[in-house]
């Protein structure tokens, strides 16, 4: 039997659907609303007998088609997967080291990544920009932005 | 409606907001152009921008930033056969062959004009379409509002491409569930937050936008290696002149005023889009063409390049009746204006005629001025604009990552959205994979919300009994439509395989001819 990319859907969203019924069932709910005709699990149970029965119609009707089988030829994963950990190590950067520090590393970083390798372009593309970036949000938008914690545990603030 | 009318020219007329035009409409062509970033990502790209604006200025800048991305999709298809964004594949058909021909210059000044044109005549439909359709939704009941929402979320399922409809509907389902997350707002018990307090708010409309659109899609043009050594420099010196000839102007008059009615037409329906609009004009401009002329498509005809483009902007303009006026989004850029105005406070729907008139009326009134700029500054300014495209991805696209991430971020100032980004465009990136639209799941989720407040009422007003569908005649009306177009697709294969069947048999008996 071919395996398609509408039968990996279809089992992804029954497992989903089952899980989220499932938990469905541990919403709290006030004293008495059971015999309500609408609570807060009224919606979600709906919602999962809808998703496991368009699950089961997605298996049922799947193209049976060689040519839809889930194919991870020509994708660059490596390439996205490091941009996407650049993504998250930005978020805890943020965190620590303040905005403009974190900026800074983020672009060198993903330009780096996509194939720049000039160091005057990197540092052109990257320094003023941030810089630019965090004295309009900072100095003119008067947006609080967080020094981070290194640099206040380092300097005090 | 005249008294409305001054309203929004008031508004619209402000300093800010003409303002916001210019920026929107500029912002627009620039995100348009770039391959892989569509009106969609361009207007999910501005929320944050429009959360610190008041909401007739936020929708203001969100529509010029749509049609100005709807325009500049355009410019890219035209000089390198790399539409911006779905609503322009149509355009590259015979743009591009007239770029090939040495005639970019006039088949960018004649995508302008047909843009003008149709974004103008569907912003005068609207003046007076959208006021008549919101008096009369004024008479809605809560039973109304539910097979609305029901409308809304069964005509994007039936709407979507060919062998997608469970697949759109499951999607449709998926974004309601993600609306469940977080504090019931009837009851306030927490649901699916799995005891971490970040998901008390639920997963947040921006963060969800953003994700699945604006990251998602710059991500997935990497991940097909679409980028960098692929790119080719365009010669400016080759867009020739931009001048039509009286004959060419009186051969694609008929045209533009054909798709403009058809556009804003098909722009209305709830689900269809500018990209459906600009496919069936391309269509129905190639049908009247005789059979002469018929061979001209595809390479380089005007009234081909012209059909699509007219018929794109006036469904732009087509999109925002149901948005306005009924509170359903037409398309996936107007589902993302919708979250963005319920997120300041404004819901679209029958009671924005009367609660928020500058909104209503600001809009329909800066659409003209938003057409205005874009044919006045980015028609001599084309050739300039055009040079963006030079600029090398690898510089682009981490910038364009970095305003993603942080407008998100700077909404919610908690570095956890970040993550929980990630986390979705991750999930995101599987289901394109797969090959499941993600414009219904945001859909679902925006209109999840409204529909589960508006059924918990009917039902309470009810008694528990599902009676309130059939009691009154609109209810009853508007499920009625709501059920035709979730069966929709079986219906057409079932008349298509008749007919089929039909010219077989017709064949075999030798009746044919």
């Amino acid at each position: 039997m071919i395996i398609t990319k509408d039968h990996i859907g279809g089992l992804v969203f029954l497992c989903l659907s089952a899980a989220y019924g499932y938990y469905t069932g541990d919403i709290s709910m006030l004293p008495g609303d059971e015999y309500e005709p609408f609570n807060a699990q009224t919606l979600p149970s709906i919602l999962s007998y809808m998703g496991g029965i368009l699950s089961i119609a997605l298996l049922l009707t799947a193209s049976r088609d060689a040519s839809d089988r889930l194919s991870f030829k020509g994708y660059d994963f490596p390439l996205v997967i490091k941009l996407l950990v650049l993504v998250v190590l930005f978020g805890i950067a943020l965190e620590w080291v303040g905005f403009l520090v974190s900026t800074v590393f983020f672009l060198i970083c993903g330009y780096w990544l996509l194939g720049e390798r000039k160091w005057k372009t990197l540092l052109i593309a990257s320094v003023p920009f941030a810089l630019f970036i965090w004295f309009s949000l900072s100095q003119l938008l008067d947006i609080y932005l967080a020094p981070g914690r290194l640099i206040t545990m380092l300097f005090g603030g | 409606m005249l008294e409305g009318i001054f309203t929004g020219l008031g508004t619209a007329l402000m300093p800010f907001n003409i303002m916001m035009v210019v920026v929107g409409c500029f912002a627009g062509t620039f995100i348009g152009m770039l391959p892989g970033l569509g009106p969609i990502s361009a207007v999910a790209l501005m929320i944050p921008i429009t959360y610190g604006l008041d909401p007739a200025s936020g929708i203001i800048l969100m529509a010029g930033v749509y049609y100005g991305a709807v325009f500049g999709g355009s410019t890219s298809s035209i000089l390198i056969n790399a539409p911006g964004c779905a609503s322009t594949v149509v355009t590259s058909f015979d743009g591009y062959p007239l770029a090939q021909q040495g005639q970019a210059g006039k088949a960018l000044a004649l995508a302008a004009y047909c843009s003008f044109t149709g974004g103008t005549v569907g912003a005068i439909i609207l003046l007076f379409a959208a006021p008549a359709l919101a008096k009369v939704s004024l008479s809605f009941q809560s039973g109304d509002y539910f097979a609305l929402m029901v409308l809304g979320l069964t005509a994007v399922a039936a709407f979507s491409g060919k062998g997608q409809v469970i697949k759109a509907m499951i999607m449709t389902v998926f974004g309601l569930m993600i609306s469940t997350v977080g504090m019931d707002t009837m009851t306030g018990a927490p649901r699916f937050t799995f005891g971490s307090v970040d998901l008390l708010d639920g997963v947040s409309f921006l963060l969800l936008a953003m994700a699945t659109f604006a990251l998602t899609e710059v991500v997935m043009s990497l991940m097909k290696r679409q980028h960098l050594e692929e790119d080719q420099p365009i010669d400016m010196a080759a867009l020739g002149s931009m001048k039509l000839s009286k004959e060419e102007v009186k051969e694609v008059a008929p045209t533009v005023a054909r798709s403009s009615v058809f556009g804003f037409i098909i722009g209305v329906l709830p689900g269809a889009g500018a990209t459906i609009a600009s496919f069936l004009a391309y269509g129905m401009e190639r049908n009247f063409a005789s059979a002469k002329e018929k061979l001209k498509f595809g390479r380089g005809a005007l009234r081909g390049l012209a059909a699509p483009e007219t018929a794109n902007n006036a469904a732009s303009t087509g999109s925002f009746v149901p948005l306005l006026t009924l509170g359903i989004p037409g398309s996936g850029t107007t589902a993302i204006m919708l979250g963005a105005l319920i997120a300041a406070g404004v819901q679209p729907g029958p009671r924005l005629f009367v609660d928020n008139p500058d909104v209503f009326w600001s809009v329909i009134i800066s659409m003209y001025f938003g057409n205005l700029v874009l044919l006045i500054l980015n028609l001599p300014l084309i050739p300039y604009i055009s040079r963006l495209l030079a600029i090398p991805r690898q510089i682009l696209i981490p910038l364009i990552l970095f305003f993603s991430i942080t407008g998100v971020y700077l909404v919610s100032f908690n570095t956890f959205d970040i993550q929980m980004m990630v986390f979705i465009t991750v999930i995101a990136l599987f289901l394109k994979m797969l090959e499941f639209p993600m414009a219904p799941m945001l859909l679902g989720y925006i209109l999840g919300g409204i529909m589960e407040q508006n059924l918990s009422r009917s039902l309470v007003m009810s008694d528990g009994s599902l009676d309130f569908i059939w009691e009154r005649p609109l209810t009853l009306t508007i499920i009625t439509i709501a059920v035709i177009l979730l069966f929709m697709p079986l219906i057409s294969k079932f008349f298509e395989s008749r007919a089929k069947k039909g010219i077989e048999s017709s064949v075999n008996t030798g009746e044919g001819g």
